[in-house]
């Protein structure tokens, strides 16, 4: 039987905090295990508030932060295993990241372009000009734009739709088996926003990418996700299959967290935005 | 309550009053403001506010919306008068009136300004570190900015403090703790305590609760309406958020590329949007328990230094006609309380 | 690059000004090539004649031409400080890049070379070295070890621009786009210390041959290759204020203010079309 294509088993981030005689253990991220498989392309979301280490579990999963604890297998490989460059190449080419705000993830003094064909020279069998430049062509039109509309262009020329466009392209040059994009859509305006989330969905369905989304919006993932575990403090605190754990949440912070969404219907404004905070805080108080 | 005020103050100022209704206590008309710089002789303009009138009445809270460089923050900017070059007034007026004191923000004096700020009008930021100074306790936060509005004495001054931050359920030790020391959503609270405590009959906030987390942010939100209401102060709420819209504002204007493109109750322009932009954003909000497939609207917003010509959202528009790149659509009347600027929505076609 | 440069001196008022200064400088300099003695023969033409049309800088009290002197000397001057601080540029840049990107153990090892630079007091050395080297003590060599001291300050600063850029999102972007060390070094993060590589050069132009005519006018260095230091030295051994001989010390004290100067208002404009953001290219975009 082949490995599967992730597996997360136990793995913690624990950072020390303090001087010398208050050293405190900080777990970023606690015990988390799952699995995705190879041949079962989905959407895979993980959901928190900020401080949840859903950032820093994705970090680890791309292999920037190493695990203090447990491991994480990529088919098969443990990253901690993962220390010469041809390696590290061979692990990007199949795990690839998009960013969350578009505007930091390209170098503004740069141009665009650049990226997409660095990462064709590095990842693909494209050597000339010509091959390099074909190569990014086809990536920007399966998001829906082309080379001809992104060359030569600095960041500060293109919109924050268009430049997590180019994102999710650069990531789809290299045949990537798994995304992992963190908050990918939450810098980017209402009116784009579907359209990235839609082109997830397309990527899965149509190029067989596995993905994992982060974000803290459960709207968003109710929508595209297919598993979702759902953490808060480092630990994981519910997990399953994502319509179901949205609709019907059984752990208290899951509920917590559903009840806050604000739902975009004025109808229902006045149960929702009853003066309620004190017991608001109340719950999070006895959560925290 | 106030929702669906039954007049319009548009560009032609017609004002059909069908009830008495109260003064607003801002009245922005015809207002422009643009960025404009002169670098080596080259003369650029960005018109990141362009024709835009609007009021707000007493206890409302006025919802404005739209994207990221929409203007919106220009916007009101200039309402508060606190604009610098190369951001310049170029047309209209902005007029408050707060209970028989009225001013008029750009025929005034910068002392008749100044005197405004906080005792009559305050700010609510998204930033919460950028009003309460890192380095001193939020105690000389509150004295800096609202000591000498209340004109009591000390003991006096912190009892009242005291007394209003309770309202705010917070307790009056946060008065002696650092601002890092606060959460993140206690420190906005602190920050709304503090835009509060002189009752100011007029409120700006500026995405007050973007960074907070959603958890927090429901408890930040009611706490917001609940002293709005307690102190009957009108409020200009902005953010990017139609959730957070919905769940608050009384009436509710969608800004798109400089213009204000649709304004009504919020209620009714959930119900029956009819700008075609409108009519998208709220179609394509996602919802737990809704995965029917949302569309995105394709191309970009429009780049204020150079906007098309026309309607400024036609090349994006999935009713644009030949009229629409042609000629700007003013904001029209369209039912009790609500304005509309579109060629398509006036002929009765919705997307 | 010309259109760069033209459009700078069009719309750029300090380039503009210290381009005209410098170009004088350099054009001073050009002179020596035509000078119709060598520089180091002494009464060639009657001493201490004040300046005339014959004379344009006057003479000295060795029977020298002011004007002719001044050429080599500027001419010497100028090398001597383009040598050392490019010399010291690429040794801070590379260190102070590669330092802040790698971090840890290399980090570590640079930085406690740096400190130790930092720390060495440099005129006893450059003295020492003097006494050590004696006849041999060309300008040249004055300049390598020169170079050798004068990195250090900049390569800290450097670093530190390079730690603050190795955090921003693009360079993890740059990472998984397949780059190596020296690609990111070299062209993602060297633009963004460009501005301040520049204002160093000019502090560092401006320090070496301050040092270079303190050495000079002591006589630490070699005496017989005019240099603007060299040119006072002689001028100090014949009493040259205090005789009424001024134009021998007023014209080589002038030219090198006007070094500085120039060099600063260069390094102020050069910013401009550095950053692709910056007034210039919107300008440029205005027009067409």
């Amino acid at each position: 039987m082949s490995p599967p294509l992730l597996e997360v088993s136990n793995a913690s981030k624990i950072y020390a905090m303090g001087g010398l005689l208050s050293r405190r253990r900080f777990a970023a991220v606690a015990d988390v295990s799952f699995t995705l498989e190879e041949d079962r392309h989905e959407i895979f979301t993980i959901i928190g508030e900020s401080g949840s280490g859903k950032t820093t579990l994705a970090r680890m999963i791309l292999n920037i932060v190493p695990a203090t604890e447990g491991t994480i297998r990529f088919r098969g490989v443990d990253l901690a295993t993962i220390r010469k460059r041809a390696d590290r190449l061979a692990f990007m080419r199949q795990v690839q990241p998009i960013f969350q705000n578009p505007f930091e993830a390209f170098n503004p003094l740069k141009r665009v372009d650049r990226y997409l064909y660095m990462t064709a020279l590095h990842f693909t069998d494209a050597r000339t000009a010509d091959e390099v430049r074909a190569k990014a062509d086809r990536a920007l039109r399966q998001v829906g734009l082309s080379l001809a509309e992104v060359k030569g262009r600095f960041p500060h020329e293109l919109s924050g739709g268009q430049l997590q466009r180019v994102a999710v392209a650069r990531s789809l040059i290299s045949s990537p088996a798994l995304i992992i994009a963190d908050e990918p859509v939450s810098m980017v305006d209402a009116s784009i926003r579907m359209s990235i989330v839609n082109l997830f969905k397309a990527l899965r369905d149509t190029l067989k990418v596995s993905i994992i989304y982060i974000t803290h919006d459960l709207a968003t993932a109710y929508y595209i996700s297919d598993r979702i575990i759902i953490m808060k403090k480092g630990e994981v605190v519910e997990s399953g299959n994502a319509r179901e754990v949205l609709a019907h949440p059984t752990h208290p912070y899951s509920i917590l967290l559903k009840n806050s969404v604000l739902s975009p219907d004025p109808s229902r404004r006045d149960e929702l935005l009853a003066p309620q905070f004190s017991s608001t805080e109340k719950d999070i108080a006895a959560l925290r | 309550m106030t929702a669906g005020a039954p007049t319009t103050v548009g560009a032609a100022g017609q004002g059909v009053a069908e009830a008495p209704q109260p003064q607003p206590v801002l009245r922005v008309s015809d207002l422009s403001a643009f960025y404009q710089t002169h670098y080596f002789g080259i003369v650029r303009e960005v018109r990141a506010v362009d024709d835009i009138s609007l009021h707000v009445l007493p206890n409302e809270i006025y919802g404005l919306a739209g994207e990221s460089s929409c203007g919106k923050t220009t916007l009101i900017k200039t309402i508060a008068g606190a604009i610098q070059p190369p951001l310049n007034v170029v047309g209209g007026s902005v007029k408050f009136d707060f209970r028989g004191q009225s001013i008029n923000v750009y025929e005034s004096t910068p002392e008749e300004r100044n005197a405004m700020r906080w005792q009559h009008l305050s700010y609510i930021m998204q930033g919460s570190m950028s009003v309460l100074n890192p380095v001193r306790r939020v105690r000389h936060s509150f004295v800096d900015f609202a000591f000498r509005h209340i004109g009591r004495s000390m003991p006096d001054f912190l009892d009242t403090v005291v007394g209003h931050l309770e309202r705010l359920h917070l307790r009056a030790d946060v008065l002696d703790a650092y601002p890092h020391e606060l959460s993140g959503g206690m420190r906005q609270r602190v920050t709304i305590a503090l835009a509060t405590v002189c009752r100011p009959e007029f409120i700006i906030a500026d995405e007050p609760t973007t960074a907070l987390d959603v958890v927090v942010q429901k408890g930040v939100l009611a706490m917001i309406r609940g002293i709005q209401r307690e102190i009957g102060s009108s409020l200009l709420f902005v953010t990017h958020d139609l959730s957070v819209h919905a769940n608050l504002a009384d009436r509710l204007g969608i800004m798109y590329a400089g213009h204000i493109v649709e304004e009504g109750p919020t209620a009714e322009l959930f119900a029956s949007p009819r700008h075609p932009y409108t009519v998208h954003l709220i179609g394509s909000l996602p919802r737990v328990g809704d995965a029917a497939p949302k569309k995105g609207l394709e191309g970009v917003p429009p780049n204020l230094a150079d906007p098309p010509p026309g309607c400024r959202f036609h090349p994006r528009c999935p009713l644009a006609m030949g009229i629409c790149s042609r000629e700007t659509p003013v904001m029209e009347w369209a039912g009790p309380g609500r304005r509309v600027a579109c060629f398509a929505a006036e002929k009765g076609i919705t997307a | 690059m010309l259109s760069i440069l033209k459009d700078l001196l069009r719309y750029n008022r300090e380039f503009a000004a210290g381009a005209a200064l410098l170009g004088i400088v350099v054009a001073m300099s050009a002179m020596s090539a035509l000078a119709p003695m060598p520089p180091d023969d002494v009464y060639v033409v009657p001493p201490d004649l004040p300046p005339s049309w014959t004379y344009l800088m006057g003479t000295t009290s060795r029977g020298q031409d002011v004007f002719w002197q001044l050429s080599f000397a500027i001419r010497n001057t100028l090398l001597f400080g383009f040598i050392v601080a490019l010399l010291s540029r690429i040794l801070s840049l590379v260190i102070g890049l590669l330092s802040g990107y790698l971090g840890g153990f290399v980090d570590r090892v640079l930085m406690s070379i740096n400190d130790t630079f930092i720390v060495m007091p440099l005129f006893p050395i450059l003295v020492m070295f003097y006494f050590v080297m004696r006849d041999r003590m060309s300008w040249a060599a004055l300049a390598l070890v020169m170079a050798g001291l004068g990195w250090a300050y900049d390569a800290r600063l450097i670093r530190s621009i390079a730690m603050s850029l190795r955090t921003r999102q693009f360079t993890e972007h740059s990472v998984y786009s397949g780059m190596s060390t020296r690609q990111i070094v070299a062209q993602e993060h060297l633009p963004y210390v460009m501005p301040i590589v520049f204002s160093t050069t000019m502090n560092n132009i401006n320090w070496s041959i301050g040092l270079e005519v303190t050495l000079s006018v002591l006589g630490f260095t070699n005496i017989n290759t005019p240099t603007i230091g060299v040119m006072i030295y002689w001028a100090n051994q014949h009493t040259a204020m205090t005789a009424g001989v001024w134009w021998w010390v007023f014209f080589p004290v002038a030219l090198v203010i006007m070094v500085f100067i120039g060099l600063f208002l260069l390094a102020v404009s050069m910013n401009e079309y550095i950053d692709p953001r910056s007034r210039l290219s919107r300008m440029r975009s205005a027009k067409t």
